[in-house]
């Protein structure tokens, strides 16, 4: 069979540093592809060139046996090939259908007007097999986002594409609407249209995919069939070692470290009362708006409490983040990109941050100092690539992680308090930061991981706070952590 | 060069500026017989003097994501005062302190506004330029102060191995303010506060301090401008200074400064203030209508604008 889609050869780089070394991807028709690898194994890199949005610098692209030129994203929507993006890129106040015709608007009387009926009624076409409950004459900013992506997939049927990529589309989607996104991708296929699948997630890819290919660090590492392969094999390919499937172990004491008596802002935190050991891990559970976060950014002194005390070491630190952080307690903020990197400045500055006086000598930073020891931690945490002179947003979302977490681990951080730590992050470095959040624990130090995902908070935590609707609701002790048990005190009567 | 890519960056960014001014120097060395003799290049860094110090200051507010419209008339208030101490006979050093520290408060004032009181930098020196203004038509009566000591005018006209001491003075500012952004402390925190404020005061960076040093940096540095101009001038007018802050802005974004924060290049701006300065000076050699040179100076700024955008544009990643 003549593939649908075959990439071969192809690099890229950046100055320097070479992020793509001659890969190739071949793609069937009517076939789901996964691409799969850690963050920065160059899986973006390629569908940015696929889909035209930067240029590669050798390697050859081919559809259907006949080689296509791609130099932007026009070209590859001419070529059949869309992109369906993890942030959709879509225009909230525009209907369904004025988003689906955007750029490409159906005419009459001579292309003086648009046609909205014809595209109410083309639209309608397009979604019918898809999501035939979608209202193409809503806005899309009124759509949930698992419907604003059947959208955009309608978007790319309009547009003729044959080959369809996908970046981590499920990030913000439940199972049930997975369920449907399965659906879809299954009558896609069935109409011959292949499709990329990036993701993060083993059942996904397993579920959905016949072939996937396996980058690691720029290079194909291997192309193999799925589910054929054993998915510990799929992810230590991607890894490139083994990974440990270690069991918890506790290194909690007794020896209180933090006392949190009270603490109280508006109705997002009431009263959370709770004692914090030395060598503890512990976890807070709870829904989306349970008040974890804000609970989080109280202790660090990002906002400012209604009530309540904080003791560190039996002493009542100031307020404000820098008062806490001289206490010992250093915030890995939830959402990275806003909360914690400073994205043109290097590695060094972003980890040297809150610590720069103890970097200078005479009020002059000493650079080489700061660099030699930012060295340090990210050889500890595998910075990927390893170049702390490069700007931090040059990094993918788990490398900048591993800087930010370097960032504390810099200043001598006590009480580490970690918000969503995975978010977004690749199974190689999700490892990575677990044995990290293990390690502290070991030293002696205190972690309170925020987590969504109930698997992670019950493998890193010795104790586990439930909060419902700004309130403690339960402590689960070593014994009582389970799922059901979260559950149950997580969800309001 | 590839140890420190980010190093290498800026420099090519900086290299840029040079290029720009080596171009343009270019064309006036080919049109004009005087343009490249010593005393008129001498008397272009001269003539830019005044916009470097300035420019200086803008550049640290600048990269540390605010604006100072204020500063022509922090000169001036700077300058009608200094010289009303100087002509009552205050000491020279003393009228000379008194004038930088009315700098450095009004920068304070602008500071305060905008670290503690939370108000747009913007609208915050918009208002200070009119306000500062006031005050100094208000002391002088809208009449400028004569009869400057010459012990003081000597400080400002004379020269250091044959270059300008107002040259001098600038060089030396440079240097300080290129420690600051690059060896110190501070300078991290103002990328860090204007790349990225939130994230700047989670990592424990005292936000309200470093946005204050930046405006009062910028109110010091428009005093000491003020002192070079009027040691030149023998008076001070209570009107002077008028349009400084567009000049200052100009020179940091042909330097490369970004006006959204976080990014900017002492070098760049001093460059930028040649440019400037070599445009006036060479357009004026040709003799060329001041309309022109207007509408030069707009081209440069606007074309310096565009390359940026086109090589910034490959830097991605």
């Amino acid at each position: 069979m003549i593939p649908r889609l075959g990439l071969s050869g192809i690099t890229k780089s950046y100055g320097a540093l070479q992020v793509l070394h001659g890969v190739s991807l071949t793609v069937l028709p009517g076939e789901v592809h996964g691409l799969l690898g850690e963050n920065g194994a160059g899986k973006s890199t390629m569908l940015n060139i696929l889909s035209g949005v930067i240029a590669r610098d050798g390697g050859t692209i081919q559809i259907d046996g006949a080689p296509v030129q791609i130099t932007s994203p026009r070209d590859a929507t001419a070529a059949g090939i869309a992109m369906i993006h993890q942030e959709l890129q879509q225009v909230p106040e525009l209907s369904v259908a004025q988003n689906i015709y955007l750029g490409a608007a159906l005419r009459r009387a001579g292309g003086l007007v648009v046609d909205r009926a014809a595209q109410e009624a083309e639209a309608r076409r397009l979604l019918a097999p898809l999501d035939a409950t979608i209202d193409v004459t809503a806005p899309i900013r009124s759509l949930r986002v698992a419907q604003r992506q059947v959208v955009e997939i309608a978007k790319a049927l309009r547009a003729n594409a044959k080959i369809i990529a996908m970046d981590e589309p499920t990030s913000s989607l439940t199972p049930k609407e997975f369920e449907r996104l399965v659906q879809v991708i299954q009558t896609l296929t069935a109409q011959g249209v292949s499709v990329i699948y990036v993701s993060h997630k083993m059942d996904e890819v397993f579920r959905l995919c016949q072939q996937a290919t396996i980058l690691r660090d720029g290079r194909l590492i291997t192309q193999v069939p799925i589910p054929q392969t054993p998915v510990a094999q799929v992810i230590e390919t991607m890894v490139g070692r083994e990974l440990a499937h270690a069991s918890h172990r506790s290194f909690a004491t007794d020896k209180v470290l933090m006392r949190v008596q009270a603490l109280t802002r508006g109705a997002a935190v009431v009263d959370a009362s709770f004692d914090l050991h030395a060598g503890e891990v512990l976890g807070i559970a709870g829904l989306v708006g349970s008040g974890r976060t804000e609970l989080m950014r109280l202790l660090a002194g990002v906002d400012p409490a209604d009530a309540g005390t904080i003791d560190v070491n039996g002493q009542t630190p100031g307020t404000g983040p820098r008062a806490r952080i001289r206490a010992g307690l250093g915030l890995v903020p939830e959402e990275r990109k806003r909360d914690g990197i400073i994205r043109h400045r290097p590695v060094t500055s972003n980890i040297g941050l809150p610590a720069m006086r103890r970097f200078s000598r005479f009020g002059i930073i000493r650079k080489a100092f700061l660099k030699a020891r930012a060295e340090t931690l990210m050889q500890e945490v595998r910075l990927r690539p390893f170049d702390v002179t490069r700007p931090i947003g040059s990094f993918s979302g788990g490398n900048q992680q591993k800087a930010i977490i370097g960032r504390w681990l810099a200043t001598d951080t006590q009480i580490f308090l970690f918000d969503e730590p995975t978010r977004g992050i690749d199974v190689g470095a999700k490892a990575e930061i677990y044995d990290l959040i293990e390690k502290l624990a070991a030293e002696g130090r205190a972690v309170i991981v925020v987590s969504s995902e109930l698997p992670e908070v019950i493998r890193v935590s010795d104790r586990v706070l439930v909060m419902r609707e700004g309130r403690i609701s339960a402590t689960l002790g070593p014994q009582e952590i389970t799922e059901a048990n979260i559950a149950r005190n997580a969800i309001p009567a | 060069m590839t140890r420190f890519p980010l190093l290498s960056r800026i420099r090519f960014r900086d290299a840029g500026t040079l290029l720009g001014l080596v171009l343009i120097s270019l064309v006036f060395a080919v049109q004009s017989d005087v343009f490249l003799t010593q005393p008129n290049l001498i008397n272009i860094l001269q003539q830019s003097a005044i916009n470097a110090c300035i420019a200086l200051g803008m550049t640290l507010v600048i990269i540390s994501g605010g604006i100072d419209l204020s500063v022509g008339p922090v000169a001036a208030l700077s300058a009608v005062l200094g010289a009303a101490m100087l002509v009552a006979g205050v000491p020279v050093p003393l009228a000379i302190a008194g004038a930088l520290a009315t700098g450095v408060v009004c920068g304070f004032v602008n500071g305060a506004l905008i670290a503690w009181g939370g108000l747009q930098p913007f609208i915050v020196t918009l208002g200070g330029l009119s306000l500062y203004r006031a005050l100094a038509l208000i002391y002088t009566g809208g009449q400028p102060i004569f009869g400057l000591p010459d012990g003081f005018r000597a400080f400002t006209n004379g020269s250091l191995a044959g270059v300008p001491n107002p040259v001098v003075i600038v060089a030396v500012l440079a240097l300080g303010a290129w420690i600051i952004l690059n060896k110190t402390p501070l300078g991290e925190y103002f990328m860090a506060v204007g790349g990225n404020p939130e994230a700047a005061r989670i990592a424990g960076v005292p936000v309200t301090l470093t946005k204050l040093a930046a405006y009062m940096i910028s109110g010091l540095m428009a005093a000491v401008a003020a002192m070079v101009l009027i040691g030149r001038l023998g008076a001070a007018e209570p009107t002077l200074g008028t349009l400084w802050e567009l000049d200052a802005i100009a020179a940091a974004a042909i330097g490369g400064a970004s006006l959204m924060g976080g990014r900017g290049s002492i070098l760049g701006t001093l460059i930028g203030c040649i440019i400037l300065g070599t445009l006036r000076n060479g357009l004026t050699l040709l003799n060329v209508q001041a309309f022109y040179q207007l509408l030069a100076t707009g081209i440069i700024i606007i074309v310096a604008m565009l390359i940026d955008k086109a090589t910034s544009g490959k830097q991605g990643g």
